[in-house]
């Protein structure tokens, strides 16, 4: 089944006007139409409806050799006319003059690319875009309803519809089309004798569906979060074990292993060797991007490279480095199908406007042999559930990461026990030789992965992590 | 198109054909053009910003606001996007007036840089690049450094139902210098970064004796020990005093949240929230500041705000809605991070007024404790009132003296504690107002400027 498509098809028409001015290649575009619809709320009030959000724009790539270098200009517009072409051409060429990249020569791919189609579309969603937005919306507000004490304070949710097309000077013409659904919602607990201040669970998320079911059971965990954020006291100082769920881990490792194991950190000396121990035996990572709905799943990268699943570390050891072309270039390597335009840190949600990158998709973590949470508590013995970091703070240059609890549960003589908030917890992703690291400090894992944004993963069980709470 | 100004007639036609099925409407139209460059060991990048331009149409529904926007500036795309508006305007759109007052004559203004981007070319730009890598580079036992520099020209008119008309032209100018060190897989890094509204004079800050330092201090974070951990004295630095201004206190005091009932601050407005020396101000016409502004985004002019006067919160931040509601006036708050998001109550540049304390009398008074430097990032929780910052290093402070730098580390617990425990706060000498970019949550980022002196408090310390 053939991607949904608005028809504009922005890249194939300023390529056309590319080919008639004869700019000589390398050269790509990336080309997007999107439409964007959004519901804003405050409890059961519409704070605003805004739709459509209508945005179109191109972004041309131009690859020059300058002495066993290459020139890489890029110029990106949102006014895709003839003149505002030649704008955009004149400024890539001008910026290419200046650029320097460390390869000989670039290959860009050629139509068609050779790749299985991967669907990833919400197709209920193209067909009625606000209708889809607003029944969402009920849907989630329905499930708060008859709760004493608990409301959504704010939220809203974004639904971006996205036509991207892509051209290159090798003759590729590619389409494909991509939703975006993000989601805020901050649940407020009140009110009760005791004279508590309300609580806040603060959840934001983004996935490539905008589908309700399961909403009621998501609401009930969010309520009860809310209501525990009333009672919870800060968490005691000092290295302890702590178990970090999927929704805690895909707010550090996606980032900071995107970058570490790229093509990028390899230039520039940060990336692990072949073969270097990163973690623990029992750990190995995937790049998969075609993972079925997720988001950066697509048939091929944003240069046309086919995109695959790629084995970034295997038992506990570097393998493999995450290549766009001009990076594989400069690596004497092949594109992994890595060349993305969307940053894993404060994404954008139009892609033209950036050049790419090599950047993980979808990264997938082995699972373990723990089945349920209380298996997990009870292999942590005593220490921390983190349920939620204010924001872990990735650093993919220095692969720290750190962030404040909001909330988490002590976990005392192997069970889940009372909430927890306030306090940091925190560490390095990787470390230097010798050094303690998430990574290799892995005691246990769970056998459920979950997927949420740009990771799959089970619930991981980390030793000796520093905390820093009340004495 | 040389101007917005230049589209004038087609957003006024667009907006006329939204005004009659509402009692009020406005337009939004941003244009924007900028400049980046960014060299290390391995590769230089000369790029030109994206050249965006589009507009958003707002008009009031009744009972909520509605709006639609489109990249497009030709007079069918913004017709379109005023008819797509008017197709989602309920019935009483037209009867009910909108809350708050609407701005309403005519004004522009425009940054006036002492050297304006075009001034500088990229010959220029890449030989003063080079020069600061080279700086970076010199003090041996640093691997890399990446300079960057970045520069935008943002232009807004905004138009609406009411007779406004406002103008507005924003150069922004920031550098920065990360020098890096390694050694057996282990990354370090310090960071020194100044931006502001301005041209390329900004980075006349970014000055050989400061370089020396920040690499110097990369080479120190390498050896850096463990952090420390537990609640203990904290003497911040100004950015990080100003992160704690902006982050910890001031979002609680964006007044849209006030509307939702989602601020701790709400029930203290008008009561001591700290010491009387402490003096809290949000100023979006703070000369020069980063988060500088001439007009919002509902056309209101930009002010300096106190929010908290000699230690009593004593005002929010307002749009017109939630000036309306709490019997105040706009505060010229009200800002989107371009034409395709939604407007909030957000910051300009927020800072703390400095005190009386020198360096020396503060650490003197902290006895024992950690100074938190080089504020990296913090994030907000308007309803809980828990900070959180991180910075990229601390000094051990014992016996009033400072000792070995540590690592990057987070500064958490609760803000009212902290602004009651706050014991000193640095002189005029030391104050400055740095770059950062601030977020509703983590969406929709916008230039805002942070700021202050040395802060002395007490507060939970812990990794990052």
């Amino acid at each position: 089944m053939s991607d949904p498509t608005f028809g504009a098809e922005s890249a194939f028409r300023a390529a056309d006007l590319v080919r008639k001015s004869s700019l000589p290649g390398p050269w790509d575009i990336y080309g997007e139409k999107i439409e964007r619809y959004e519901v804003h709320f405050n409890g059961n009030v519409r704070e605003m409806v805004r739709a459509p959000v209508l945005l179109e724009g191109v972004g041309l790539r131009v690859i020059r050799p300058f002495e066993q270098k290459l020139g890489v200009g890029f110029a990106a517009t949102t006014d895709a006319s003839a003149a505002s072409m030649a704008k955009a051409v004149e400024d890539a060429e001008a910026t290419a003059r200046y650029s320097r990249f460390p390869a000989a020569g670039a290959q860009l791919p050629s139509d068609p690319p050779h790749a299985e189609a991967v669907d990833s579309v919400d197709r209920a969603a193209w067909a009625a875009p606000l209708d889809s937005v607003e029944a969402y919306v009920h849907a989630l507000l329905t499930a708060f309803e008859g709760r004493s004490g608990i409301v959504p304070s704010f939220g809203s949710v974004h639904l971006t519809l996205a036509e991207a097309t892509l051209a290159n000077s090798a003759g590729l013409a590619h389409h494909a089309s991509r939703t975006t659904v993000d989601l805020e919602v901050a649940v407020k607990a009140f009110g009760g004798a005791e004279g508590r201040p309300p609580g806040e669970y603060w959840v934001t998320s983004r996935s490539v569906r905008l589908d309700p079911r399961g909403l009621p059971e998501l609401v009930d965990a969010w309520c009860q979060r809310a209501k525990d954020v009333r009672i919870a006291k800060a968490p005691s100082a000092g290295d302890q074990t702590v178990v970090l769920p999927p929704r805690v881990l895909t707010d550090i490792l996606p980032e900071i292993l995107s970058y570490r194991l790229s093509g990028s950190a390899e230039l520039r000396g940060i990336a692990p060797k072949p073969g270097e121990m990163i973690g623990a035996p029992t750990i190995s990572i995937w790049d998969d991007g075609r993972f079925p709905y997720a988001l950066g799943t697509s048939a091929v990268d944003d240069e046309g490279n086919p995109q695959s699943k790629r084995p970034l570390v295997t038992n506990g050891a570097a393998h493999a480095t995450l290549y766009d072309v001009l990076h594989a270039s400069a690596a004497g390597r092949t594109s992994t199908g890595s060349g993305l335009r969307e940053a894993l840190a404060y994404p954008s949600w139009e892609h033209f406007s950036s050049p790419p990158h090599p950047v993980a998709t979808t990264m997938v973590l082995s699972t373990g042999d723990v089945g349920s949470d209380a298996e997990l508590a009870e292999v942590a013995g005593e220490g921390i559930w983190v349920d939620q970091l204010g924001y872990a703070f990735p650093d993919p240059l220095s692969a720290a990461f750190g962030g404040e609890i909001r909330i988490g549960y002590r976990i005392h003589h192997g069970k889940i026990a009372e909430p927890l908030r306030g306090g940091t917890v925190g560490g390095v992703v990787v470390s230097g030789q010798g050094e303690k690291s998430l990574l290799n400090s892995l005691l246990a894992a769970g056998k459920h992965p979950e997927l949420t944004a740009h990771l799959s993963c089970p619930t991981l069980v980390v030793g000796q992590m520093s905390v820093g709470g009340a004495d | 198109m040389a101007s917005l100004r230049d589209a004038e007639d087609f957003l006024a036609h667009a907006l006329s054909r939204i005004a009659p099925h509402t009692s009020y409407a406005e337009v939004m139209a941003e244009r924007s053009v900028g400049h980046t460059l960014r060299i290390d060991k391995s590769q230089t990048s000369v790029g030109v910003e994206p050249r965006m331009e589009g507009a958003v149409f707002r008009a009031w529904g009744g009972h909520g606001w509605r709006e639609a926007a489109s990249s497009g500036l030709d007079a069918a795309s913004l017709t379109r996007c005023a008819e797509a508006l008017v197709r989602h305007l309920p019935a009483e759109s037209k009867s009910i007036p909108p809350p708050g007052v609407s701005a309403t004559g005519d004004a522009e203004r425009k940054t006036d840089s002492k050297r304006p981007l075009e001034s500088f070319g990229v010959e220029e730009r890449l030989a003063l690049a080079r020069d600061l890598y080279t700086i970076a580079l010199s003090p041996g036992g640093i691997d890399n450094a990446f300079v960057t520099f970045g520069s935008s020209a943002e232009e807004r008119l905004f138009l609406s139902t009411a007779g406004a008309r406002r103008w507005q032209l924003i150069d922004r100018t920031r550098g920065t210098v990360v020098p890096l060190a390694m050694e057996n897989g282990k990354v370090e890094y310090d960071y020194l970064s100044f931006g502001a509204m301005g041209g390329w004079e900004v980075l006349d800050e970014l000055t050989e004796a400061r370089i020396l330092e920040t690499a110097h201090e990369a080479k120190l974070l390498l050896q850096a020990g463990s952090a420390p951990t537990g609640a203990m004295t904290v003497l911040l630095d100004p950015q990080t005093a100003g992160t704690f201004a902006h982050e910890s206190f001031g979002h609680g005091t964006e007044a849209d949240q006030l509307l939702r009932d989602r601020s701790y601050l709400k029930p203290l407005l008008g009561q001591m929230v700290g010491p009387e020396f402490l003096t809290l101000v949000d100023d979006g016409s703070y000369p020069g500041g980063w988060g500088s502004i001439y007009f919002d985004d509902e056309g209101h002019p930009a002010q300096r705000t106190v929010l908290v006067d000699h230690g009593r919160f004593v005002e929010a931040l307002h749009d017109r809605e939630s000036a309306a509601a709490f019997h105040r006036s706009a505060t010229g708050n009200t800002r989107r991070a371009d034409f395709l998001s939604r407007p909030f109550v957000r910051m300009t540049n927020t800072f703390v007024e400095p005190g009386d304390w020198s360096l020396e009398e503060l650490l003197e008074e902290a006895k024992n404790g950690i100074f938190l430097q080089t504020c990296m990032s913090g994030i907000e929780d308007p309803l809980g009132g828990q900070m959180q910052i991180k910075v990229k290093k601390a000094r051990l402070i014992h016996n009033g003296e400072l000792g070995a730098i540590g690592p990057s580390m987070a500064l958490s617990g609760k803000v009212l504690d902290f602004l009651k425990g706050i014991k000193g706060i640095g002189k005029a000498d030391v104050f400055s107002i740095g770059p950062g970019y601030c977020g509703k949550g983590h969406t929709d980022l916008i230039p805002a400027g942070t700021g202050g002196s040395y802060l002395l408090s007490e507060a939970l310390v812990g990794p990052a």
